[in-house]
């Protein structure tokens, strides 16, 4: 996780036994449920749809993707916060899924989170020692108390906060250090793999800085393997070793961090990176964006063949509309074998040979329902509008907007 | 800096700005709590054509300045001081039922969650529909097909269908897309976008920022622009103010303000984020957070988390100077006196 280089993947090819996280076909659906007493199954939210994902010891793999694409419960699927719907996943060899009771209580100790807001993951009436503490005890890392006494004092100075803080509560501290605390809670339990959502993105941008640097401390210090689930590409890319880019629950790019932005070859990818506003305005002047058009699909109805294809600039008559493209290597001059696409034409986009054109804009409706009402006419006017919503809302008990 | 594009819209639209803000100052008073001013003295100037942004991390004052100048502060609780000048009437002094006037007609305003600013039981094209009929005084059969122009105008796909559609069943997106839809069907002369793109991914950001852009430009409308991300700053504002505790602490024009900061914070801001359009390099996070912070009334708020200060910063207030088209509180900004 430095950003001094290192040899590249391709050089050190993945060998099994470095691998801490190995997970293969990874798919969770979410059932959509409808009915008085939700009964009926009218659909599946395809949140991870076929994903595999090696990480190697030591390394922090970045996950990026736009909101809903699937980053957050492909980190819980693999530490089986989210049972997969099918798939593997071996955590440093083992699969969790098979393990109960005590043997799972051993394992979990090696598998933390860490979470976007730190308020919310942290129980407001614990001082920050029983919160720390409570942890240790539950791996049976708390028994003598003059040695629970000095890790506490470690792991405060290790994440940067105060011995005194120990008597705190997490309302008594901003939003920066409440992070230090879920962090430091994380690392109690002496963890070999932190699952980190968002770690950063509730913060300001000053304090932003403070936790990415702990954050690449600790990991010298602990010896420890990250995967960290951002939607802030500049974040993702100067805290990661490895990228994967997901769009609609599957990988569509895989490379390290140098190599995805030095040359991104998934049109998904070209037009994310081309998205982020730079802090430079001649850099900002200059900049060729790749617009994309239209929203993105619903993952409870992902679109056939290329996921992409819907927004897609360079989407070609053949393959892209039903042909699902697989994470392959391309055969693109000065790209190594360790960086992976899934579209169909990556060789002839990356070479030129074919051209971007203009995209029809597609919205997507956000709840479930069917194509074909969109002529129902609605109501005449505000107050009538407003009538409805009372009157449905008085029957119902609950403000539930007039829909199809 | 050699700047190499155009310069602010400013020359194109004569010198005469449409809102001036002056000392604006909101103190909220609480029953049992002591008073807190939560923006304090901040003046600036927007001119027709002209995008102006306020920047600066939570809880430094945007929101509550841009409410303040909208009059839509809550009516208890808070002072407001100052005066907020457009076209010649303070807006500030202005009553509820005259404000509300001008809201709809002058001035139209965007807020981060759209979904706050829409009737969530109304259809969407009724509401831009209604808009159209309240301040342009249009009949219903006039309006339809404009709101429905409106709404193709701000890339809503399909409009026709999408005029039916409640606010929950829009992406935020599309939502984001609909309230500025609303916005201009009052035809505004300024427009205040407060963190307009801060819920929407990136690839839906570039588009409503893209789209706002080429209203500025086709309508000359004036924007506020208030956000927390630099980036976004770099590529819209003609004229960048940066907030700190309440106080703007630098202005200066878009390449001037990036091309060199002056004040530490500033500087600290540009200095702690990671960069996509550079190589890998270490980060330098400001220390602190502004729970550190000192009163203005008698030090440099930022002087704990400064990296340069002097004994001076935390004896005296620093004021805002301004030489030319830049403005400075900082007794010793970064680069030196000059
Ligand atoms: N428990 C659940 N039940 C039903 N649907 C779910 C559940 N959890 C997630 N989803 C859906 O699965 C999809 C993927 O969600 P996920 O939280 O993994 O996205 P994400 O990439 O982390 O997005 P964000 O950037 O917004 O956090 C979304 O459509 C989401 O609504
Ligand atoms: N209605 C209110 N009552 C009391 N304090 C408020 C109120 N609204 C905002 N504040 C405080 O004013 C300060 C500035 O807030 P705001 O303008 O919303 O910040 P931001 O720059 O993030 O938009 C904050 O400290 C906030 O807590
Ligand atoms: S497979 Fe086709 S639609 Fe998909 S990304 Fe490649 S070109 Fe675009
Ligand atoms: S006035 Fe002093 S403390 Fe404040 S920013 Fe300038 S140098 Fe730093
Ligand atoms: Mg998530
Ligand atoms: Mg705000």
């Amino acid at each position: 996780m430095t950003a001094t280089a290192e040899p590249t993947p391709a050089e050190t090819p993945v060998d099994e036994r470095e691998l801490l996280v190995d997970a293969r076909g990874v798919k969770v659906h979410f059932p959509i449920k409808r009915g008085v007493i939700l009964d009926k199954v009218i659909g599946h939210v395809y949140a991870v749809d076929g994903v595999d994902l090696q990480i190697r010891k030591g390394e922090t793999y970045g996950l990026v993707g736009e909101s809903g694409c699937g980053k957050s419960t492909l980190g819980k699927a693999i530490l089986n916060l989210e049972p997969p719907t099918e798939g593997s996943v071996l955590v440093d060899g083992t699969d969790v899924a098979s393990l109960k009771g005590a043997a799972l209580r051993r394992r979990r100790k090696d598998f933390q989170m860490v979470f976007q807001d730190p308020m919310s993951s942290l129980d407001p009436r614990q001082s920050v020692e029983s919160l720390l503490v409570e942890g240790m005890k539950a791996h049976g890392l708390a028994t003598d108390a003059k040695a629970t006494a000095k890790r506490l004092r470690e792991l405060l100075a290790a994440v940067g906060l105060p011995a005194a803080a120990l008597k705190k509560y997490p309302h008594e501290f901003s939003g920066g250090q409440r992070q230090r605390i879920g962090i430091a809670r994380a690392l109690a339990v002496e963890p070999k793999l932190i699952v980190a959502d968002e770690p950063v993105s509730a913060l300001d941008v000053s304090v932003q800085a403070q936790v990415i640097n702990l954050l690449e401390e600790l990991q010298d210090e602990f010896d420890l393997t990250y995967l960290v689930v951002a939607h802030d590409l500049a974040v993702v890319r100067h805290i990661s070793d490895r990228i994967g880019v997901m769009y609609l629950g599957g990988l569509v790019e895989e490379a390290s961090a140098d190599d995805l932005y030095a040359q991104p070859l998934h049109p998904y990818t070209r037009a994310l990176l081309s998205a982020v506003p730079l802090p430079d305005p001649a850099a900002e002047d200059a900049r060729e964006q790749i617009l994309l058009v239209g929203d993105l699909p619903s993952p409870s109805r992902p679109p056939s063949g290329c996921r992409f294809h819907t927004r897609c600039p360079w989407r070609q008559e053949t393959r892209c509309d039903d042909e699902r493209p697989q994470l392959r290597v391309v055969e693109v001059d000065g790209v190594p074998a360790s960086h992976r696409v899934a579209c169909h034409f990556a060789e002839e986009i990356a070479r030129g040979e074919i051209q971007r054109h203009e995209v029809t804009a597609t919205a997507t409706v956000q709840d479930w329902r069917g194509e074909d009402e969109g002529d129902a006419i609605g109501p005449a006017s505000v107050a009538e509008a407003e009538a409805d919503a009372r009157r449905t809302s008085s029957a119902s008990s609950q403000v539930t907007p007039p829909g199809p | 800096m050699t700047a190499t594009a155009t310069t602010p819209s400013t020359n194109r639209h004569g010198d005469e700005p449409l809102l001036s803000v002056r000392d604006l100052r909101v103190t909220f008073t609480r029953q049992g709590e002591e008073p807190f001013t939560a923006v304090d003295g901040v003046s600036f100037d927007v001119r027709p054509g002209q995008t102006v942004g306020l920047v600066g991390e939570s809880g430094c004052g945007k929101s509550v300045t841009s409410l303040a100048i909208m009059g839509l502060l809550p009516r208890r609780g808070n002072r407001v001081e100052g005066t907020a000048t457009f076209d010649g009437t303070d807006l500030l002094r202005l009553g509820s039922s005259e404000m509300r006037d001008r809201r709809g007609r002058d001035i139209a305003m965007i807020f981060q969650d759209p979904l706050s600013s829409l009737n969530p039981v109304v259809p969407v094209g009724l509401q831009v529909t209604e808009v159209l009929e309240r301040h342009r005084k249009m009949s219903r059969k006039a309006a339809t097909p404009l709101a429905r122009d409106l709404l193709k105008r701000v890339g809503i796909p399909d409009p026709d269908r999408r005029l039916k559609d409640y606010p929950h069943q829009m992406s935020g997106g599309m939502r984001q897309r609909a309230l500025i839809a609303m916005a201009l069907a009052c035809a505004p002369r300024l427009l205040i976008a407060d963190e307009p793109t801060t819920a929407l991914d990136v690839t839906i950001q570039a588009q409503i920022l893209s789209l706002l852009k080429e209203l500025v430009q086709e309508t000359g409308t004036a924007l506020v622009m208030i956000t927390h991300d630099l980036g976004v700053v770099a590529g819209l504002c003609d004229e960048v103010n940066v907030l700190y505790g309440g106080r703007i602490v630098e202005r200066g024009g878009r390449h001037e303000l990036f091309g060199q900061p002056r004040h530490p914070y500033t500087n600290g801001l540009l200095a702690s984020i990671p960069r996509l359009d550079a190589e890998r390099a270490p980060l330098t996070p400001i220390p602190g957070s502004v729970s550190d912070n000192l009163p203005w009334t008698s030090a440099c708020a930022f002087a704990p988390r400064c990296s340069q200060p002097v004994d001076v910063c935390t004896q005296r207030t620093p004021q805002l100077e301004e030489s030319g088209s830049r403005a400075l509180r900082c007794f010793n900004p970064v680069g030196g006196p000059r």
